[in-house]
Parts: structure tokens; C-alpha cells; sequence
């Protein structure tokens, strides 16, 4: 992620990986902090029975989105130096859906992987070694592939132009939405944990 | 004290919630950040640059680095899509002043605007400044400009040995460009090259600019 500050030259490439490195160790600090180092943890949210990952990534999510919104209408950041990827809509659920199967086989995805190397966990360097081999073959078979990984390019799409909507009704129905997710994670772990007591009786 | 003590007893998640809540509501009613409308300028530092003249590239700077083939800055003809189609500077992209803040240039880059004269270019120059961008420049004397000293250089007949290199000089660069250069006998100018009587604006095919719909050169970037 390129920050508006490098864009403008306020900073070189070689201190921008300083940046990069004192912000990488706050994001995996809190993924540390908020269990993501366990697989077992992550594993859970695909079993109803603790919903941590949804809460943390729609926290994040809304913090983020709040304070973007907020601090472009006050005119303290320039969102046209933000760095966004264009859509390529089908090689992007393609590539979701391998991100997918790798996180449900191996209990972690990219991020939580390394954090979970760095605390010693052995699954997590195995996990790793694996995400190494998968970027190696990615690389290795990238001309045979380059093809479909550019196909179906839609530019540079955000929701607010592609529904009609403004900005801050988007803005206003992803934190509902957030807020439904999290009322719904709650009543269905009070329901789990009430199926698991009953099944221990 | 009563509004403290029921404030206590909620929970922070829904303290939290009810604030997420609360500023979307807030957004939504502002609906949108940007605010392309209104701009606040200071007048003083406009009117210094100005004077200054420090926001100027001369035709034949620019003919140099095209050939030179520099791509630090992004040349932007202001004139309209026809006129852009008939004749427009290598590397050009058309883009119409009313679509200047519409996000397709950044406030990073190094901006170059042109159109017939030098007005139009001058009147985007100052939405642009207005708007913080950093780096935005005027070709001097836009397209006219170009015209009579890049494509149609001039000699006069009566002209010196140093005139006369130079000219040798600039008869190569509007090669180059698809021009002609121009002798002057008395008052009529004659092409030096082919006796074509009437200066005409060629037709470059190759190497013009994408127009403003067409897809941007861009960098790629590490996300």
C-alpha cells in the first residue's frame, strides 16, 4: 500500500520500508493480540462457535472506512493518492476461492501465518513454507497464466459509482451492515454454546 | 448524574456500535467528501509565481524532451476533442477543462497544460493551482507556439551565420515533428525542403496521444 505522504515525495523508496516495517509490526501486534496467531482460533469461525474474525475484520473495516470518509471531507487526505488495484472481477474470485481452501486446509491466511511463525508455532512455518512454494510456482507458471490474470478488467470500480449511490449512504450501509454481522456472531455463538452444553449433558 | 450512571451500565460494544452508527448517519448526510466545487487560494503566492514566471516550458524544452523521450510528466491538451483528433503534440492527452478535477490527474504529478494560445491553458492553470496541485505548467504560447518555432521554423533571407545554425537545428527538430521549415523570401515564406507554398499542420498518425477515455500509461504499483 503506497500512502499519499510517499506519493508526494515527502519520503524515499529506502525510508518508505522503514515505514513499512514500524506499520507491519503494529498489524501483526494486533493480530497477535486478538488470538490470530492460533489456527485453531481461525478455525473456529468456520464452525459458528467463535466469531472473532468477522468482529475484528468489520471492526477494522468500519474504523477505517470512517476515517477515510472523514478525513476527505475535512480535506486532510487526497484519496487520488491512494493506491487502489483495479478489478479484474473473474481471475479476482478465482484467486479468492484458492485463498479460500488454502485458509480452511491450513487454519491460516498470508498475514495470520506469519504472525504465527514469529511466535514459534510449528504449523505456522509449515504454513508458511507453503505460501513460499505457492508464490515460487505463481512466479515460475506466471506467461502461461498472465492471460486470464489480466482478463475481465473493469478499471478501477467503487461501489458507491457502480450502485449510484453517494459515498456516505454506502459508508452508512456498511456500518449497518457491520453492526447486523455483529449482533448476528453474537446470537449465534450464545447458540452454539448452548447446543455444546446440551450435548455435554 | 443519572445520564452518567446509565451510561456505565451499557456495554462498550454497544457503546461503540451506537458511535459507528452515529457517524455513518453523519456521513450519510453529508454524502459526499469531495469537494470539487469550492477552493480556497492564496492570492499572494499565486500572484508571486506569476510574476515570476516560474510555471513556463518553452515549445522547443518540450520538443526536446520528447525527443529525448522523458515520461516524468503528463502533457494535457485543453482544447476539444476535435480539434485534438486534427492535430495534437506527441504524447498529448486530451482532457476538457470542465473534466480537469475529475480525478484523472493526481496532484503528484508534473502537469503540462497547452491549448490554442495560451489563455485557455492559463485558466486551467490557476483551477489547478487553486486545487493544490504542485507541479502544474504552461506551455507558452501553446499550440501557435508550437506551430510557427517547432513544425514552420522561419529563416530570414538576410539572416546571420549564428541564425542560420541554429536554424539547421531547429530544421531537424521539426523533421522530426513532421514539419516543414520556412524560408523567408521578402515576406513569402517558401519551405525549404518540398515547395509546398501554404504551411499546412501535418497529419501525425504515429506516436499521438491516447485521448482521455483511452487507457492510462500507469505504473504498477505494489499493493
Amino acid at each position: 500500500m503506497n500512502a499519499p505522504f510517499f506519493k508526494f515525495d515527502m519520503f524515499s523508496v529506502d525510508f518508505s520500508l522503514v515505514v513499512a516495517f514500524i506499520i507491519g509490526i503494529g498489524f501483526g501486534f494486533a493480530l497477535e493480540r486478538g488470538g490470530f496467531g492460533n489456527a485453531r482460533i481461525l478455525a473456529s469461525q468456520f464452525y459458528f462457535t467463535d466469531m472473532r474474525v468477522l468482529k475484528v475484520m468489520f471492526s477494522a473495516i468500519v474504523t477505517a472506512m470512517l476515517g477515510v470518509f472523514f478525513f476527505v471531507a475535512f480535506g486532510w487526505l487526497d484519496l487520488s493518492l491512494v493506491y487502489y488495484t483495479d478489478t479484474n472481477l473473474i481471475p479476482q474470485i478465482v484467486g479468492g476461492l484458492i485463498l479460500g481452501i488454502g485458509f480452511v486446509i491450513g487454519g491460516y491466511c498470508p498475514g495470520t501465518s506469519c504472525v504465527s511463525a514469529a511466535t514459534g508455532r510449528i504449523d505456522g512455518v509449515v504454513y508458511l513454507l507453503g505460501v513460499m512454494a505457492g508464490i515460487f510456482v505463481f512466479g515460475e507458471i506466471f506467461p502461461w497464466i498472465s492471460d486470464f490474470y489480466y482478463s475481465t478488467n473493469m478499471g478501477r470500480v467503487f461501489l458507491p459509482d457502480y450502485l449510484g449511490l453517494s459515498y456516505g449512504m454506502v459508508v452508512f450501509l456498511v456500518v449497518l451492515m457491520a453492526v447486523g454481522a455483529f449482533a448476528a456472531a453474537e446470537w449465534g455463538e450464545k447458540k452454539m454454546a448452548a447446543k455444546k452444553s446440551g450435548e455435554r449433558k | 448524574m443519572k445520564i452518567i450512571e446509565f451510561l456505565q451500565k451499557i456495554d462498550l460494544k454497544i457503546k461503540l456500535a451506537s458511535l459507528a452508527i452515529l457517524l455513518g448517519l453523519i456521513a450519510f448526510i453529508i454524502s459526499d467528501p469531495f469537494d470539487n466545487l469550492y477552493a480556497k487560494i492564496n492570492t499572494k503566492e499565486l500572484a508571486v509565481m506569476v510574476q515570476k514566471e516560474v510555471d513556463h516550458v518553452n515549445v522547443d524544452e518540450l520538443a526536446d524532451w520528447i525527443i529525448k523521450g522523458k515520461s516524468d510528466y503528463r502533457l494535457i491538451d485543453l482544447r476539444s476533442e476535435k480539434e485534438f483528433n486534427e492535430y495534437n503534440i506527441p504524447g498529448s492527452e486530451n482532457i476538457l477543462i470542465t473534466n480537469l478535477l475529475d480525478g484523472q490527474i493526481s496532484r503528484n504529478e508534473k502537469i503540462i497544460l497547452y491549448s490554442d494560445g495560451g489563455i485557455h491553458s492559463a485558466q486551467a492553470w490557476f483551477l489547478l493551482k487553486a486545487k493544490d496541485f504542485k507541479n502544474v505548467y504552461i506551455l507558452r504560447g501553446g499550440l501557435e507556439e508550437w506551430r510557427d518555432k517547432i513544425l514552420f521554423p522561419k529563416l530570414a533571407s538576410n539572416a546571420t551565420e549564428i541564425e542560420k545554425a541554429k536554424f539547421e537545428i531547429a530544421s531537424a527538430i521539426s523533421r522530426y515533428f513532421g514539419g516543414t521549415p520556412q524560408l523567408m523570401i521578402g515576406e513569402q515564406p517558401t519551405s525549404v525542403a518540398i515547395q509546398s507554398a501554404t504551411p499546412q499542420v501535418p497529419k501525425i498518425q504515429a506516436p499521438v496521444g491516447s485521448s482521455s477515455s483511452g487507457a492510462k500509461k500507469k505504473k504498477r504499483e505494489g499493493c
